[in-house]
């Protein structure tokens, strides 16, 4: 089985957890940039995470015979804070960068008016690099918030299948499989959705435009969902193939229109990055 | 670039010519070097007329320019390979070979017959194979001068002329006619030349008529792959364009017919990594882009290595780049450039560019600052400390470039000296240093291989070969 996660926060997960995904079958996956679970105080704090996303966590997963890519943006919540939103300025560089494969996580939080305007924003810079979107919906209000962002996506410009609509769940599903974008579900512990109701939505809409991933991040949350959910389905009576399409072929085929995917098996490639390696006490 | 990139059809006997040919157009060759055989284009032939007649439409609807080569093994003795030759007995049997040849080149609109000395029979001295050598090479001029297509002869390992020196010599005894040139095979000059092939490039000069492309072993004389012996591709082919050559440079792999396409793709891709990036469409836009917008120059910098490839530029040495940087490195150098020509603040730029960039972009920044430095050197200097304070190898190389030897100070150059012998960072990298080496970095070296020696280590090669060379 090979898995591709399209959408988890490695920067806050341990070397165990590499271990972990890689025995599981994960390959590859899309770490998009959001917040830290504490507030950011500057534009610098962003630049030095973006740096991390661009380069140390990369080689990191490689370790790990995992291929790392990563999406950047503002993030919805900080969008708020205007010590915050000066990185909308650096951020057309950091879209230039190999292995970014998406402008995300953008969307909405509290639908501010500050909101608005990263959101639009973002999804014109989706336009100008010529990359895909990954948009969150919130967690409060999620319907509401939900049809919001499909007009937003809507106005635009950014064509349908180049957006993925993500942490659907029951209620929010049929609004974005009618859209036209792609439907991403989080499997994630207490909060969002699990395997069995997972299995259940893959029954009623089928496995086309269907990403699920495990959002894995500092929270209380499983980097093997995504596995996981492999199993239920094969336990539900899914096919190997329809496995391959949702865990990997479909954010192959969603993150690929980016022209950036890497998905060469990145063993035997550089064992240290930038000279320092993530053994720590060997040399160097 | 100035010439054309093709492949030799005697890496292709197990084809028919015309799909051969198709095959190699395909693969986005220019050009073929075109070994007259039996089953390819027979001189023999009755109708070699006519065959050759449509060949020559054939090579004009691919876009194909050609060479004759006429180094086929039985096409004269079906017993003897090679055999008769210019310094054989029956010299007459190959100088008719060669005028059919150059009849053929000329309804081709080739550039040259290629041809070669031959191996001094049992018997025949030196001397008395240089005077056959003459009289044949004679003989193929004057019946070649009516149809005004120049002969190039190939120096080959073991044969009368066999090095470049000696190819060189004939043409100036006949002093220096227009008519003969001369073909060099790339990988001969690993394995016989005392030079490499660069440098026999630029020796050979304006002389160079035809190009064989090929690796090869020191001392063995078996044509390789690209990658697979001692060549130093980049090199080669910079050196081409350095002197301004525009015939043809064609794969030579006569014994690799049984895999011909996917030997012929290797090649062209193993080529293409190897050129410079100066004319890559992607690069000449991007150019034109940062003199019209700089502003542009911060997305372009990025996406340098996903388009134009990161390939070392002299790979067989230098397999990582540490020492002569990689073609994205070159690459952005050309944007730097091109900006430095129209900004209004290129210091600024320069930290932007670096600061935010992968450590990719941040070689680019230091390499580039070799051309475009003394116009922000305080910036420069800045930037090349920084990258001193890293232990990533590959950026303190690119640091101690020709910019840190003139502006950085003696203090902190020392330290990136030493630090390149801790990294185990080749001191080919440090530019200037005979001319920056001092008493207090002997000093610090010394030191240095004393506290290995104390603690019972390696001296590292190269500090002891410094200690050695400086005192």
């Amino acid at each position: 089985m090979r898995i591709f996660d399209p959408h988890i926060h490695m920067t806050s997960r341990t070397t165990d957890d590499y271990e972990a995904m890689s025995r599981a079958g994960v390959r590859a996956l899309v770490e998009p940039a959001f917040w830290l679970g504490q507030p950011r105080t500057s534009v610098a704090s962003f630049t030095d995470y973006f740096d991390g996303l661009i380069g140390w966590e990369r080689f990191r997963a490689a370790q790990f015979g995992i291929r790392h890519h990563c999406a950047l943006a503002l993030n919805p919540k900080e969008a708020n804070d205007p010590r915050c939103t000066g990185v909308l300025d650096v951020l057309p560089r950091y879209l230039a960068k190999d292995g970014v494969v998406a402008v995300g996580e953008v969307g909405y939080d509290s639908m501010t008016p500050e909101e608005d305007e990263a959101f639009a924003r973002q999804l014109a810079l989706a336009v100008e690099h010529d990359l895909p979107a990954l948009v969150h919906t919130p967690h409060r209000d999620k319907a509401a918030g939900t049809a919001r962002t499909l007009d937003v996506v809507r106005e635009s410009g950014l064509p349908p299948e180049r957006v993925l609509v993500d942490h659907l769940n029951e209620v929010t599903v049929r609004a974005v499989a009618d859209s036209g974008c792609w439907m991403g579900f989080s499997i994630y512990p207490d909060t969002k959705m699990d395997e069995t109701r997972m299995v259940a939505i893959l029954r009623e809409y089928g496995t086309e435009r269907v990403l699920v991933n495990s959002a894995a991040d500092w929270g209380r949350s499983d980097p093997l969902k995504t596995y996981k959910t492999a199993l239920a389905m094969l336990d539900a009576g899914f096919g190997e193939a329809d496995v391959d399409r949702v865990l990997w072929r479909n954010p192959v085929e969603f993150y690929g229109q980016s022209g950036r995917l890497n998905l060469d098996d990145p063993s035997g490639t550089s064992d240290t990055f930038a000279g320092n390696s993530v053994l720590r006490g060997a040399r160097p | 670039m100035t010439f054309h990139l093709g492949y030799g059809t005697n890496g292709f006997a197990d084809h028919r010519l015309d799909d051969a040919l198709a095959v190699i157009a395909d693969l986005g060759y220019t050009g073929v070097a075109l070994t007259l055989d039996h089953a390819h284009l027979d001189p023999f032939a009755a109708d070699v007329v006519r065959r050759t007649g449509r060949i020559a439409a054939r090579l004009g609807e691919l876009g194909l320019v050609a060479v004759v080569e006429t180094g086929a093994r039985y096409l004269l003795d079906p017993r003897r390979k090679h055999h008769p030759t210019l310094v054989s007995e029956d010299q007459e049997v190959r100088v008719d070979f060669l005028l059919r040849a150059v009849r053929i080149a000329a309804d081709l609109g080739a550039d040259c017959v290629s041809f070669w000395s031959g191996v001094a029979p049992p018997g025949v001295g030196p001397d008395e194979a240089w005077r056959r050598l003459r009289a044949g090479v004679e003989a193929v001029l004057d019946g070649a001068a009516v149809d005004g297509v120049p002969l190039a002869l190939e120096p080959e390992p073991g044969m009368v002329v066999e090095h470049v020196e000696q190819a060189l010599r004939l043409h100036a005894e006949f002093g220096s006619p227009e008519p003969l040139g001369i073909t060099l095979d790339v990988g001969h000059c690993v394995a016989v030349e005392p030079e490499d092939a660069a440098a026999c490039i630029r020796r050979v000069g304006g002389l160079l008529l035809n190009v064989q492309l090929d690796d090869m072993r020191p001392g063995v004389h078996e044509h390789l792959e690209f990658g697979e012996g001692a060549l130093d591709l980049p090199a080669t082919l910079a050196a081409l364009e350095e002197i301004g050559y525009t015939g043809l440079a064609a794969v030579e792999l006569p014994r690799h017919s049984h895999a011909a396409p996917e030997v012929a793709r290797r090649a062209i891709e193993a080529l293409r990594a190897a050129l410079p990036p100066v004319d890559h469409p992607w690069l000449v836009e991007a150019e034109r882009s940062v003199r019209t917008d700089p502003a542009s120059i911060r997305t372009l910098f990025p996406a340098v290595g996903r388009t134009v490839g990161r390939t070392p530029l002299r790979a067989p040495t230098d397999p990582l780049g540490v020492v002569h940087g990689t073609v994205d490195d070159l690459a952005r150098t050309r944007l730097l450039v091109a900006l430095a020509k129209v900004s209004q603040d290129l210091g600024a730029e320069l930290v932007s560019l670096y600061r935010y960039g992968d450590d990719a972009e941040r070689r680019g920044v230091l390499r580039a600052l070799a051309d475009v430095g003394d116009k922000a050197p305080a910036q420069g200097v800045e930037l090349v400390k920084d990258a001193l304070r890293t232990n990533d190898t590959r950026l303190v190389a690119a640091a101690l470039g020709p910019f840190a030897a003139d502006h950085l100070d003696q203090h902190t150059w020392r330290h990136g000296v030493l630090k390149c012998l801790f990294l185990g960072i080749p001191l080919a990298a440090v530019a200037g240093l005979d001319r920056r080496a001092d008493a207090e970095l002997l000093r610090m070296v010394g030191a240095y291989a004393d506290e290995r020696r104390a603690a019972g280590r390696d001296v590292p090669a190269e500090a002891a070969e410094l200690l050695r060379s400086q005192t």
